[in-house]
C-alpha cells in the first residue's frame, strides 16, 4: 500500500501533464503560431489584484506597449483587462473530435495574457509549450513502446528458444548496442528528406529512435525469460501438455513485466530527451510546429540565451518530466 | 492384480499400456564429456496397474520417469530404445503430437509441489488450463470441470480453493491442487516422480490414500518412483528396483520386499528403519548402511555396477556384466549369483 501510494506520487503528477498537454488547444490562450508582431520577446506578463487606486480588483493584466527606450516593455496603467475563465478565441477542434471556440483563460481587449513570456515572433510561450510537449512527451511514449515491442518479441524469443537463435539476435542486439546512436539518428534522419510534413517528421522521427533502441530492452527481458522459462512450473506445465505458446504467454512473459514496466519508465524520458535533442539541433521537427527541441533551440541565439529567461522554460519542464519518471522507475 | 504382470521384457503383451524397452539416456555435461545415467530399460506396465520404481538419490529413477513422457532436461538425451504407449512410440512423436499426450492421455507429477506451481496465477486457473489447452472448452466448462476435479482430489471447500494462490496453501492442498491438473483430462496414466518426498508423514499418508482411491474410480495406471519401500509396498502391484541406471531386480510388490533376489535389493531393505520394536532414543542400534557410495556415472564399473559395494560378490563379477534372467513369480534379476 505504501509503494502503491509512493508510485501515485509519480503517476499523477504524469498524468496530469499528459492531460495537459493532449487537451493543449484548451488549456493554451491561443493558438501556437499566432504572431504579435509588435511584442517579440515580451516578459511574462505580470498578473495584478489591486488597481492604481490600491482597490482589489478581479485578477487582471495591463497591455504591454514598447516603452520610450523602444527596447523594452511598459505596461499601459490606464486599462487594466480582467482575465476572463471559458473566454471564446481562436476555434480549434479538440482532440480532433469536436469543434469549439473556448479556452481555459483570457483577457480582455486589447491586452494580451503572456503568462510564460512571447518569442521572437511574438508567439505566446505558454501556447507554444504546451504544444510542443505533445510532441515531445509523446514521441518518448511511443518510442519507447516501439522499442519495448521489438525488445520484448526478440528478447522473448532469444531467451525462450535459446541456441542459435539466441546467439544472432543477441550478437545482432550487441551491434545496436556499440552504434553511436546520436550519430546514427542525425545520419538517419540526414539522409531521409528534410521538407516532410510535421506528422511524417513526428513518425519518422519516432520509428527512427524506437528502432535504435530495442537492444536494451531486449537483453534484459531475455535475462528475464531465460530464468523463468527453468522454473519448475514450467517444466510441470511442460508435462500436462503446454505448447510454446502457452508456456510463454502465460508463465515467461507475466515474469518479464516488472523489467518492463522499469525500463519503459527509464526509456520514456531517454526519448524524450532523443527528440529534444533532434529538434534542437533541427532535425527534428521543424517550424512553425512547436517541440521543447526547436524552442530550446531558440537559445543557440546568444542574445536570447543570455537576456530572455523565459525562454528556458521547455528546459525546466524537461527537468521536472525527467525527476518524476525516474522517482517512477525506482518506485517501480 | 498381478497375474498377469509381465516384468522385464517380456513381449507382445496385448493389455500393456506402456511398454518401456531397452530405454537409455545420456547426460551430457558441462565439459562436454557424456554420462550413461539409464541402460536397458525395460518394462511393462498394464491398464490400471501401478508399479513402482525404487532405488537410491542418482539411480536413474527420475531420468526414467522423465524419459518416458520426453521431459528430459536440454542436456539430456535418450540414445536408444522404445516408449511405445496405446500404441504409439512416445520418443519418436513431434513436439505437437507429444504435447497433446502429455496431460491428455498421460500426466506427470513432481517432488515438491510448491514449485510446480505457478505463485501468480490462482490454484483453481491453472487446474482449468490443462482442460483448456487440451479440450478447448469455453472458458466457464473448464472452470466448471476443474472445480468438479477440485472436489474429486478431496476439496470440500472447491470455490476457496479455486481462487486461492499457491503460497495460501498448504503443502498437501498444493499436491493435491497438482493431481488435479494431472488428471482434470482423465489420463490413463500417471507418472509420479516422488509426489510425497517433500511433505510431512500425515499428509503423505494422505496424498497416498487419494491416489490410492483416484486409481480404483479412475482406472489409472501409476509408474510411482519413490526411495520409500514401506510406501511404495502399501501402494504398487509390481515393482522395479533400480541401481546405477540400470533395473537390477524387478517382480511383484512382495516378492520384491519379502524375498528380493538381487544383493543391492537385500542391502536397501535391511537399511529400513523397522520402528518400534527397535526402540527409539540413545540405546538404539545404529541404522545399518550400505557400505561405500554410488558409483560416478561417467566411470562406471566394468562388470556389475553394484559389485564394489556387493556383500555377496563373486570373482568373475568385477569383469562381466549380469543380464537381466527370470527370477521367481514373473520376475527379473540382473545379477550373477543366479547365472546358470
Amino acid at each position: 500500500m505504501r509503494r502503491r501510494r509512493k508510485i501515485l506520487w509519480a503517476v499523477v503528477p504524469l498524468a496530469a501533464l499528459h492531460g495537459l498537454v493532449l487537451l493543449a488547444e484548451f488549456f493554451a490562450p491561443y493558438h501556437y503560431a499566432t504572431q504579435n508582431r509588435m511584442l517579440p520577446y515580451a516578459p511574462p506578463t505580470p498578473v495584478h489584484f489591486f488597481d492604481q487606486e490600491g482597490r482589489f480588483h478581479r485578477p487582471f493584466v495591463y497591455e504591454l506597449v514598447p516603452d520610450e527606450t523602444g527596447m523594452g516593455y511598459r505596461e499601459d496603467l490606464t486599462r487594466p483587462c480582467s482575465i476572463r475563465f471559458f473566454v471564446k478565441g481562436e476555434p480549434y477542434r479538440l482532440l480532433g473530435l469536436f469543434s469549439t471556440d473556448r479556452h481555459l483563460l483570457g483577457v480582455d481587449e486589447p491586452a494580451r495574457l503572456l503568462l510564460l513570456g512571447t518569442d521572437g515572433f511574438g508567439r505566446d510561450q505558454l501556447s507554444r509549450l504546451l504544444h510542443g510537449g505533445r510532441i515531445s512527451l509523446f514521441a518518448g511514449f511511443l518510442a519507447a513502446a516501439l522499442s519495448l515491442g521489438i525488445g520484448l518479441a526478440l528478447g522473448s524469443l532469444a531467451g525462450f528458444y535459446g541456441r542459435w537463435i539466441d546467439a544472432v539476435i543477441m550478437r545482432g542486439a550487441e551491434l545496436f548496442m556499440a552504434l553511436p546512436w546520436l550519430y546514427l539518428l542525425l545520419g538517419a534522419r540526414a539522409f531521409l528528406p528534410l521538407s516532410i510534413s510535421p506528422v511524417q517528421t513526428f513518425l519518422l522521427l519516432v520509428s527512427l529512435i524506437g528502432t535504435i533502441g530495442w537492444a536494451r530492452p531486449a537483453r534484459l527481458i531475455r535475462g528475464v525469460v531465460l530464468s523463468a522459462r527453468e522454473r519448475d512450473y514450467v517444466l510441470a506445465a511442460k508435462g500436462f501438455g503446454a505448447g510454446d505458446s502457452y508456456l510463454l504467454g502465460r508463465h515467461v512473459l507475466p515474469q518479464t513485466l516488472g523489467v518492463v514496466y522499469t525500463q519503459a519508465a527509464l526509456l520514456i524520458p531517454l526519448y524524450i530527451l532523443a527528440e529534444v535533442t533532434l529538434s534542437f539541433l533541427g532535425l527534428g521537427v521543424a517550424e512553425p510546429e512547436p517541440s521543447w527541441g526547436n524552442m530550446l533551440g531558440e537559445l543557440q541565439k546568444y542574445h536570447v540565451l543570455t537576456s530572455y529567461w523565459w525562454m528556458f522554460s521547455p528546459g525546466l519542464v524537461l527537468v521536472v518530466v525527467f525527476i518524476v519518471y525516474h522517482h517512477l522507475a525506482r518506485k517501480l | 492384480m498381478s497375474s498377469h504382470a509381465a516384468c522385464g521384457a517380456r513381449e507382445g503383451e496385448p493389455e500393456a499400456l506402456l511398454q518401456v524397452r531397452d530405454l537409455a539416456v545420456h547426460y551430457v555435461g558441462a565439459g562436454g564429456e557424456e554420462a550413461a545415467v539409464l541402460e536397458e530399460a525395460s518394462f511393462d506396465l498394464a491398464v490400471g496397474e501401478t508399479l513402482g520404481v525404487l532405488g537410491e538419490s542418482g539411480g536413474g529413477k527420475s531420468t526414467l520417469a522423465l524419459a518416458v513422457l520426453g521431459l528430459l532436461p536440454p542436456n539430456g538425451r535418450v540414445t536408444a530404445g522404445r516408449v511405445s504407449f496405446h500404441g504409439r512410440d512416445l520418443l519418436r512423436l513431434s513436439r505437437r503430437d507429444l504435447d497433446q499426450v502429455r496431460g491428455d492421455e498421460a500426466s506427470m507429477i513432481f517432488q515438491e509441489p510448491g514449485v510446480s506451481l505457478n505463485p501468480c496465477m490462482r490454484a483453481g486457473d491453472q487446474v482449468a488450463d490443462v482442460a483448456r489447452v487440451h479440450r478447448r472448452w469455453p472458458a466457464k466448462r473448464c472452470r466448471e470441470e476443474a472445480r468438479a476435479m477440485l472436489e474429486l482430489v478431496g476439496f470440500d471447500d472447491s470455490d476457496g480453493v479455486f481462487g486461492a494462490y499457491p503460497h495460501q496453501l498448504s503443502g498437501g492442498q498444493k499436491q493435491r491442487v497438482v493431481i488435479a491438473q494431472a488428471l482434470v483430462c482423465r489420463p490413463a496414466l500417471l507418472i509420479a516422480d516422488e509426489p510425497t518426498a517433500s511433505l510431512d508423514a500425515t499428509t503423505q499418508a494422505e496424498i497416498v490414500a487419494l491416489l490410492r482411491d483416484l486409481r480404483q474410480r479412475l482406472g489409472l495406471a501409476m509408474l510411482f518412483v519413490s526411495h520409500d519401500v514401506a510406501l511404495l509396498h502399501s501402494l504398487v502391484d509390481r515393482m522395479i528396483v533400480m541401481y546405477a541406471g540400470q533395473i537390477v531386480e524387478s517382480g511383484s510388490r512382495d516378492q520384491v520386499v519379502l524375498k528380493p533376489s538381487h544383493p543391492y535389493t537385500r542391502e536397501l531393505l535391511r537399511c529400513v528403519p523397522g520402528g518400534a520394536e527397535k526402540g527409539v532414543g540413545p540405546g538404539r542400534p545404529r541404522l545399518p548402511t550400505i557400505l561405500g557410495s554410488p558409483p560416478d556415472p561417467a566411470r562406471w564399473p566394468p562388470g556389475c555396477r553394484f559389485e564394489p559395494r556387493c556383500p555377496d560378490r563373486l570373482e568373475s563379477c568385477g569383469a562381466r556384466r549380469p543380464e537381466p534372467r527370470p527370477a521367481g513369480d514373473a520376475g527379473t534379476v540382473r545379477c550373477l549369483l543366479y547365472d546358470d
